[in-house]
């Protein structure tokens, strides 16, 4: 389970920053999450929706310990994200669509790099590779060097990379982003397999179509508050337009910047 | 610490198998040496041969004087006299290097010398360092001719040569070969065992932090349990690794280059070979070893900063100066170790293999440079761990 509580992030601006970005920022700070509150729940996909520069991956990197909140409280799998980030690190498993892999090691040697990292014992090792392996199909260039693998067989030895350790928790930051239609189903077919396995599955996007199918709640940000968070059953009953992207636009156009 | 060495694994492979790190690890440090002094070996000793197989030509001006040499020039092989010259046709024939050399004896040269006063004889050349050893066959020439009209004279006095000689200087240099080696070439193996310590960190440095920042695996390595000074350290073990092995192979690439070189004097090869020795090679490893984590921490927290491999290598390039400078202060000469430039990094760890080279060193200033060095380079590794904390710095331009 994560549970964010009015978590905010704000980032002090270098000095050129500070001349290129005048207009947003405040004292020399911008305040890329300003305050919000969230539950996302095992068994459940947790999606966040929002434009580009809303505060979405700020979000999820906190989330991830990669960024430290400078305000509120935020637990990830019971453990709390400053006090203890090595515990949240091993709980979680963390995605993105532009994850990029180490182009000289093969796909068995970056996956046991992992799974040393997280400490799992040989026979654990060998039983998920097996398993992992067989379900993604990677047998076949297992010993490849990954710079010479296709983007479709990367994006499976990604997923491999992020589940090794069987995460309690999934991160996904715009997960399919610049990925073709067959490796972009590969990755909603796992978000959906980490539900069933009940992993608590927090995912980011701005493609709506990902949205209706795989949600259960939705929080959408814009500005870096949220101005929706609740049930998606319950956001399609509110909804004051026909269809959820003319719906998402009223809404994120209501945010004041 | 598993988590260290499995980080410290993982980068030691990618490293091997990026081409760049090999070659400048592996393949520029064993091959420079032997390349270098092959062919500055090959190519000197071809234009010693060449200036001593040489026919010279020299314009000979006698005004009917100093016949003795004339014959003595016109005897001698190798030499072409031309004698149909005058003082400024000659200095114009030197000056379009169509002759080497002119000798104008004075009109009064033979009356002079009757006279016991001394004979007075002009000698025209251009000196370049090519010239040198034709010049000094014909001053030999020249040397010849007045030592034979010296006893001559002597003899003509009924005077004992030795009498004009009222002291007599025996130089003894008690410098051992080493120490002259060490003077000759010390101060420039310590900047070449230095350059190679920074080369080999640096590719190491700028893949393992701004390339990986640039392919978008860090951020990947940092949502995995391992701290970030866990992750510092085992990239900061490969390129401290690589930095000692560079040097390391640079000494082998010297110790084969000397082997190959056929041509060297045995009394060299011996001073040149006596430094290669183990205790000397383990006391100049030693000391490089936490320059090499100094160079390395800087190089990371230089890395680590840029968004790119182009940004951190232009970074790196420019800081290069910083390296360089002092280690080339130290091929200056008058300067040695001493209880203050021990203290000055880089600096310190090029004269105290200079001293070791020569086998001069003191312990308790080897001892200073031990302690500064390592000083620096916990201080560095500290400044190093810091950036590597900072969101600003690992996500800048993110």
């Amino acid at each position: 389970m994560i549970i964010a509580k009015n978590l905010g992030k704000t980032f002090k601006l270098s000095r050129r920053q500070k001349k290129e970005r005048e207009a947003e920022s405040q004292n020399g700070e911008v305040q890329a999450v300003a305050g919000i509150s969230f539950i996302c729940q095992p068994g459940r996909i947790f999606t966040l929706l929002g434009p580009n520069g809303a505060g979405k991956t700020t979000a999820l990197r906190m989330i991830a310990t990669l960024l430290k909140p400078t305000s509120g409280a935020l637990t990830v799998a019971g453990f709390d994200v400053v006090k203890q980030p090595q515990e949240v690190r091993r709980k979680i498993g963390f995605l993105t669509g532009t994850t990029k892999l180490y182009e000289r090691l093969t796909p068995n040697e970056l996956v046991k790099y992992y799974a040393d990292l997280h400490d799992i014992d040989k026979s654990l090792f060998a039983k998920r590779r097996e398993e992992l392996f067989t379900l993604l199909d990677v047998h076949a260039f297992a010993n490849r060097r990954i710079g010479k693998l296709s983007t479709g067989m990367r994006q499976k030895v990604s997923i491999a990379r992020t589940m090794i350790h069987d995460p309690e928790i999934v991160v996904f930051d715009e997960p399919t982003a610049g990925l073709d239609v067959i490796t972009s189903k590969n990755i909603i077919q796992l978000i959906r397999s980490c539900k069933e396995t009940g992993k608590t599955v927090i995912f980011s996007t701005h493609i709506m179509g990902e949205v209706s199918l795989l949600s259960d709640d939705l929080a959408i940000i814009q500005h870096g508050k949220l101005c929706y968070n609740g049930a998606y059953k319950d956001f399609q009953r509110q909804m004051q337009r026909e269809s959820l992207e003319e719906e998402f636009i009223r809404l994120v156009e209501e945010v004041p910047s | 610490m598993k988590t260290i060495i499995t980080i410290f694994k993982k980068e030691l492979i990618d490293s091997i198998r990026d081409r760049r790190t090999l070659i400048a690890m592996v393949v520029i440090p064993l091959l420079l040496f032997p390349v270098i002094i092959s062919i500055s070996s090959k190519m000197m000793m071809s234009q010693i041969k060449k200036a001593q197989e040489k026919t010279i030509k020299i314009g000979l001006l006698t005004n009917g004087n100093a016949e003795a040499f004339r014959q003595t020039l016109l005897s001698k092989a190798g030499i072409q006299l031309i004698e149909n010259v005058t003082v400024d046709s000659g200095r114009t024939l030197i000056e379009k290097d169509s002759l080497d050399a002119l000798i104008v004896f004075d009109q009064d040269f033979d009356k002079q010398v009757a006279a016991l006063l001394p004979g007075k004889v002009a000698m025209y050349f251009k000196s370049t360092e090519r010239i040198e050893i034709e010049k000094k066959r014909l001053a030999d020439l020249l040397n010849g001719f007045e030592q034979n009209l010296r006893s001559l004279r002597f003899k003509k006095l009924n005077l004992d040569e030795a009498m004009v000689k009222t002291v007599e200087i025996a130089e003894h240099n008690l410098a051992s070969p080493k120490e002259k080696l060490a003077e000759a070439i010390g101060g420039f193996l310590p900047y070449l065992f230095i350059f190679f310590c920074f080369m080999g960190s640096m590719y190491p440095a700028v893949d393992l932090a701004a390339g990986e920042k640039e392919r978008g695996t860090l951020e990947t390595l940092l949502t995995s349990p391992a701290g970030r000074f866990q992750i510092l350290l085992g990239k900061f073990g490969v390129v401290v690794l690589t930095g000692i092995l560079s040097a390391a192979i640079s000494m082998l690439g010297l110790y084969v280059g000397i082997r190959q070189a056929g041509e060297v004097p045995p009394e060299l090869l011996q001073s040149i070979l006596g430094i290669l020795a183990p205790q000397s090679i383990v006391l100049v490893i030693s000391l490089l070893i936490p320059l090499t984590v100094f160079f390395a921490a800087m190089l990371l927290s230089l890395s680590i900063f840029a968004n790119s491999f182009k940004e951190a290598q232009s970074i790196i390039s420019s800081m290069m100066i910083v390296v360089i400078v002092p280690a080339f202060l130290g091929m200056m000469p008058g300067m040695s170790l001493n209880t203050t430039t021990a203290l000055i990094p880089i600096l310190n760890v090029s004269l105290a293999t200079k001293a070791i080279i020569g086998g001069t060193v003191a312990p308790t200033i080897l001892a200073e440079v031990y302690l500064s060095s390592i000083i620096l380079a916990a201080l560095s590794l500290w400044i190093c761990a810091k950036t590597f904390e900072r969101e600003s710095v690992i996500f800048r331009g993110a």
